[in-house]
């Protein structure tokens, strides 16, 4: 038996870390361990980035997700957690339907998954001649609107995707603006009139 | 073929046969002069079931055996396996365009022939006839070319059936001598109110109830050894008539009657078909023996309908005689060598007639094996006393209409097969979803028979004759077991509905565990692939990997390639569901649980016997290398292990046995068995079990569904509609005509007038003017309605739209795909 | 001989195939937690591994380390990743902000409470 290719055992592991937690997540219905399976998840999904060498948005998804978004998720959880809403219970019903109804997306998925030869994995000596490249510089450079990463690209008909992302990154700049003026706007003038309702009810 | 042994063996189970004739009478003349508080009846009975086991047993090792050793059971062994599909890799199409019929092994089905062993003998022949034994005792009579007799056809079938049905019979007939008691001395039936409010009270009938068992017997082992179709039919009958005494035993109750006439009548309709199928038979071919008769010297005197149908010839392969078509009926194209051959694609005229004659025959299992338009029967033979649905109608008399349809093998055409396999799939998709929601414990096992026995149909018509036989083997000891564990269930506390039960497991330890050995069988649990495991593992696998291999080969026909995994599902969820129901949680009604106790020692010991059979059956015993599909092996029918076309439908393929034991194919058969099982038992544990979701919330849910599945997908109703409510509307016309006729004479003219104007009106403006005007507005308003609550507003349900939509669109696209 | 898969499991380099499987059961638990969940921050979460499912799908279609060949998405696989996680963010204060509204105007967070457009 040859030695264990240990990407491939690292990939298992969190691979099986993130499954299984986000069976918890579903599983779960206290919301507060909901949130803490996520994060598992999350963040062994992070692992899966840098094994499929991705390195700069493994990083990412750490900082960004595990540590904001989710951050964000648990103050939701906290401002709204009141006794009856920390377990809501689903009805039995709906779980059957959604079992029946998950295992076909799910056997449809895995099945297309098998189906394309390319996406097989390749041969061990051929994984370990690549080389790993760090990718924080390429990425930037791409969104500053340089492809560093293509160009010794020849190829005429692949050139149309060597184009930078600087516009698309200025959108989401903006779009960050947005939503950061948005949500605050939405979620701070609805508690100035629920103060005026507790102030009625009272 | 050796006259000695056949002599032998055909005396011995002669024996076998007319013994439980004798108890029939003795107790018939004696019983009721000896008392009816004695047990002498149950003790003939019992002792001679006895003696016929003994004798077929003796028969099976003592006799059959040392004179047909078993062939090295080698398609367990991989090697061979290998070597098996790289044949059959490098010939079938080849081989499919040449002969329109097929390739074929060479495979000795018959150890006698002294050449054993797969893939040995070069030339391409189908398996030889299996040897057998055929011969007459004595001729009724001879109308011209017709013969009919009492004869008897024994081969490794016939003997394994004689000690499977011999061997239930004598547990039950123990169980029932436990099981009667109460019959002993005056009975009071608690259900049936007299007119004046008290219960009726009557004479036991102890003794008439073995009577009628032992009269069962001889009936069933008489199909089992019939030697011509004629004879089976008249045993068919018997059976039915043995059936219909004992559904309506306790004849006093309004649903036993009804239930007793219900599965009369309805196997008549049954019996009708395979009437047509027997003229069809007898005109085209002139005997309705299975075998050749021999002289002394062992030449042939007459041909049988099986060697008539697939000659040595022709290779074995079926094909209508000249008997069959008339001359002038015959196609025929000169050859490249001058001489004249039939065209077999044009000469499809014997083909319709063998298909027709087929699918009659198979009319009559229909009706006695309760396949799909016509089970409805089994169920409500569930009225009559348990022992009897252990033995009648679990594992023996339903299981004479699969033991037909593997006899008559040799004669079905692909396209008989095709229609057998579909009505199988139905059967044990309709039948397992209702036992999803009865809650009579009865019911639910009759359900579950209903459903195996489709299991049988859908292997034999995939051509799994091995797989189908085998299973009806298996089947008969667990379903036999389960039946006597909820016979000891009912007798302990004393009422069939489930939702009255629970916790029982501490009250009756022997009958729970047993039965647990029983639902483990039946759901084909054991280790994926290497084995081992309970007996309804071998089988059930065996029919999922032919299933899986006939599936690869008809694309087109995927559905009978997913309907038994699908059925495996549904039989693991409800067999523990009854299993939790019954046995495990609280106790649901406390005052029965309190009154509960375990059954008599006569009871449980037959139930251990027959769960060491459930658990067993299946395994190859060592040493030896006895077992159960060695011996079928040995039985397999005349040129049935053969890739065959048919002729009708030309892309349809029926591959061959063997194929199925190919490794890639046992994988995936293995696991798709085990995994589809384990997620039933999953379910059933988490609703019935651990509780985790409510039954009472999902009833709510799927309410529709529910009240569907409840009332059996309505087919009483649906047969009430469309059978009875005619007759009774031809019947009223009819009294109508008669007393109206004369009026409408006499007030002549004046009446048509009226009449026609009357019928205008209604028929024209009131049904079609007012009718489509309000019609279509009515149709856009429940339209409007049905729509309209789709749009429930809830976010869940939305998502789940969406998801349906996107694998229903994705399924949609590969269709179109596939056909492109 | 029973041919187990299990046995050169770990030695061979995991493929493309793998990595969509992955993702393949993160997206669907997301989908039955939309589906399933009452509570608002429940489908939120949903949502969440909906988006981290398609996100390694992403990452592994543009990985050189799973598939080296010129059909590989390469770097652009990686920075739609990153923007999926960016816009995640987004859509998370925007939701989360609903989720408060709601929850301000109706004392509860149950999304089946939230049927008022229902005719």
């Amino acid at each position: 038996m040859e030695s264990i290719y240990w990407p491939t055992f690292f990939f298992w592991l969190f691979s099986l870390i993130s499954c299984s937690f986000a069976v918890g997540v579903l599983l779960a219905s206290n919301i507060v361990r909901m949130a803490f399976y996520l994060v598992l998840s999350l963040a062994s999904i992070a692992g899966l980035f840098f094994l499929a060498g991705a390195d700069f948005v493994g990083a990412m998804q750490i900082m960004i997700y595990v540590g904001g978004t989710l951050v964000l998720l648990i103050f939701g959880v906290m401002l709204t957690s009141q006794e009856r809403f920390i377990e809501m219970k689903t009805p039995s019903g709906e779980w059957v339907i959604a079992f029946f109804i998950g295992a076909s997306l799910l056997g449809l998925l895995f099945q297309v998954a098998q189906g394309v030869p390319a996406w097989q994995g390749m041969d061990r000596l051929e994984a370990e001649a690549i080389a790993v490249e760090k990718t924080a510089t390429p990425i930037g450079m791409g969104l500053l609107g340089v492809r560093v990463d293509k160009l010794d690209e020849t190829d005429k008909s692949r050139q149309a995707g060597m184009s930078g992302y600087l516009l698309i990154f200025e959108i989401v700049s903006v779009h960050l603006l947005v939503v950061l003026i948005g949500a605050a706007y939405l979620a701070r003038a609805k508690r100035k009139q629920n103060r005026e309702n507790l102030a009625s009810v009272t | 073929m050796d006259i000695a042994t056949a002599s032998k063996l055909s005396t011995l189970l002669m024996w076998a046969w007319l013994l439980p004739l004798a108890s029939f009478v003795v107790i018939l003349f004696l019983g009721k002069s000896m008392g009816r508080h004695s047990k002498f009846g149950g003790y003939v009975a019992t002792g001679v079931i006895l003696c016929s086991a003994a004798l077929s047993f003796y028969a099976l090792f003592g006799v059959w055996l040392p004179n047909n050793p078993l062939a090295d059971a080698s398609h367990s062994s991989e090697e061979v396996h290998a070597e098996h599909s790289e044949v059959t890799s490098v010939h079938p199409v080849a081989f499919l365009a040449d002969h329109g019929e097929g390739e074929s092994k060479g495979h000795e089905g018959a150890a006698d022939h002294g050449e054993g062993g797969h893939g040995e003998d070069g030339h391409h022949a189908n398996n030889k006839p299996p040897q057998s034994y055929y011969g007459d005792w004595y001729t009724l009579g001879q109308f011209g070319s017709l013969k009919l007799t009492i004869g008897y056809y024994i081969d490794a079938l016939t003997v394994m059936m004689f000690c499977m049905v011999t061997l239930i019979a004598t547990c039950v007939h123990f169980y029932a001598l436990g099981y009667m008691h109460d019959e002993l001395h005056d009975f009071t039936d608690s259900e049936v109110t007299l007119s004046d409010g008290t219960n009726l009270k009557r004479p036991g009938r102890y003794y008439r109830f073995f009577q009628y068992l032992s009269l069962f017997c001889f009936s069933m082992l008489g199909v089992v050894i019939a030697g011509n179709v004629a004879m089976v039919f008249v045993f068919w009958e018997l059976v039915g008539i043995c059936s219909y005494f004992l559904i309506g035993f306790y004849i006093e109750r309004h649903s036993a009657s009804t239930a007793a006439n219900k599965a009369f009548i309805v196997n008549r309709v049954g019996d009708f078909g395979m009437l047509i199928g027997m003229m069809a038979l007898w005109s085209s071919l002139g005997t309705f023996a299975f075998g050749d008769l021999t002289d002394t010297e062992g030449h042939v005197v007459e041909q049988g309908i099986f060697s008539q149908l697939r000659s040595a010839e022709n290779d074995y392969h079926l094909q209508a005689t000249d008997s069959v078509v008339a001359e002038q009926n015959r196609v025929i194209r000169p050859s490249a060598d001058g001489a004249t051959i039939e065209d077999p694609e044009h000469n499809t005229a014997g083909q319709w007639l063998l298909f027709i004659a087929g699918v009659g025959i198979f009319c009559g299992c229909i009706g006695k094996s309760a396949q799909f338009p016509l089970h409805v029967w089994l169920p409500d033979a569930m009225e009559g006393p348990t022992p009897v649905s252990a033995l009648v109608h679990s594992a023996t008399m339903v299981a004479a209409g699969v033991y037909l349809t593997g006899r008559f093998y040799p004669a079905f055409t692909p396209e008989a097969l095709l229609v057998i396999a579909y009505i199988g799939c139905a059967t044990l998709l309709i039948a397992a979803t209702i036992a999803i929601t009865a809650t009579d414990i009865k019911r639910v096992l009759a359900y579950s028979t209903i459903s195996q026995l489709g299991y049988m149909m859908l292997a034999l018509g995939l051509g799994g004759w091995v797989a189908g036989m085998f299973h009806l083997i298996t089947h008969a000891f667990f379903k036999g077991l389960l039946f006597m564990c909820s016979g000891s269930v009912i007798h302990g506390v004393h009422t069939n509905d489930m939702t009255e039960m629970g916790g029982l497991r501490k009250k009756m330890p022997i009958t729970a565990y047993t039965m647990l050995v029983g639902c483990l069988a039946i759901i084909g649990a054991g280790i994926p692939i290497i084995g081992p495991g309970f007996s309804g593992y071998y089988s059930k696998d065996a029919i999922i990997e032919q299933a899986w291999s006939y599936g690869n080969s008809n694309p087109h026909l995927a559905i009978l390639k997913w309907a038994p995994i699908v059925g495996a599902f549904i039989t693991a969820f409800y067999m523990f569901r009854l299993w939790y129901m019954t046995f495990a949680g609280k106790p649901r009604n406390q005052h029965r649980y309190d009154h509960a106790h375990e059954s008599p020692r006569v009871m449980t010991v037959p139930l251990i016997v027959l769960s060491i059979f459930a658990i067993g059956i299946g395994w190859k015993l060592p040493i030896t290398n006895l077992n159960t599909t060695a011996l079928l092996e040995q039985a397999r029918p005349v040129g049935t292990l053969a890739t065959t076309q048919g002729v009708l439908l030309p892309e349809l393929v029926i591959p061959n046995e063997h194929d199925s034991h190919a490794p890639a194919i046992k994988w995936a058969a293995g696991w798709a068995a085990f995994s589809t099982a384990a997620s039933g038992v999953l379910l059933a544990s988490i609703i019935y079990l651990w509780n985790l979701l409510d039954p009472k919330e999902l009833k709510q849910t799927f309410r529709p569904l529910h009240s569907w599945l409840w009332n059996k997908w309505w087919f009483d109703e649906l047969y009430g509609l469309i059978f009875v409510a005619p007759t009774m509307m031809i019947s009223k016309t009819a009294s109508w005509f008669d007393r109206r006729v004369i009026d409408s004479i006499l007030h002549g003219s004046v009446t048509v007038c009226k009449g026609c104007s009357k019928v205008v009106y209604a028929v024209f403006d009131k049904t079609l003017v007012d009718g489509m005007a309000n019609g279509i507005a009515g149709v856009t308003w429940d339209l409007g309605l049905w729509l309209r609550k789709i749009q429930t507003g809830n976010l869940r349900q939305y998502i789940m739209f969406i998801v349906i939509g996107t694998v229903v669109l994705f399924i949609a696209i590969s269709f179109v795909q596939q056909t492109i | 001989m029973i041919h187990l898969p299990l046995a050169h499991l770990l030695s061979e380099p995991v493929g493309v195939s793998h990595y969509v499987m992955v993702g393949a059961v993160l997206f669907t638990c997301g989908v039955l937690c939309m589906a399933t969940k009452r509570n608002a921050l429940g489908v939120l979460m949903g949502i969440e591994l909906v988006l981290n499912g398609a996100n390694l799908n992403f990452i592994a279609f543009g990985s050189h380390v799973l598939r080296n060949d010129v059909n590989s998405l390469g770097l652009d696989g990686q920075l739609m990743a990153m923007f999926v996680i960016v816009l995640a963010a987004a859509e998370a204060a925007v939701l989360l902000a609903i989720a408060l509204n709601f929850y301000n105007n109706h004392n509860s967070i149950d999304v089946d409470r939230a049927d008022e457009l229902l005719g």
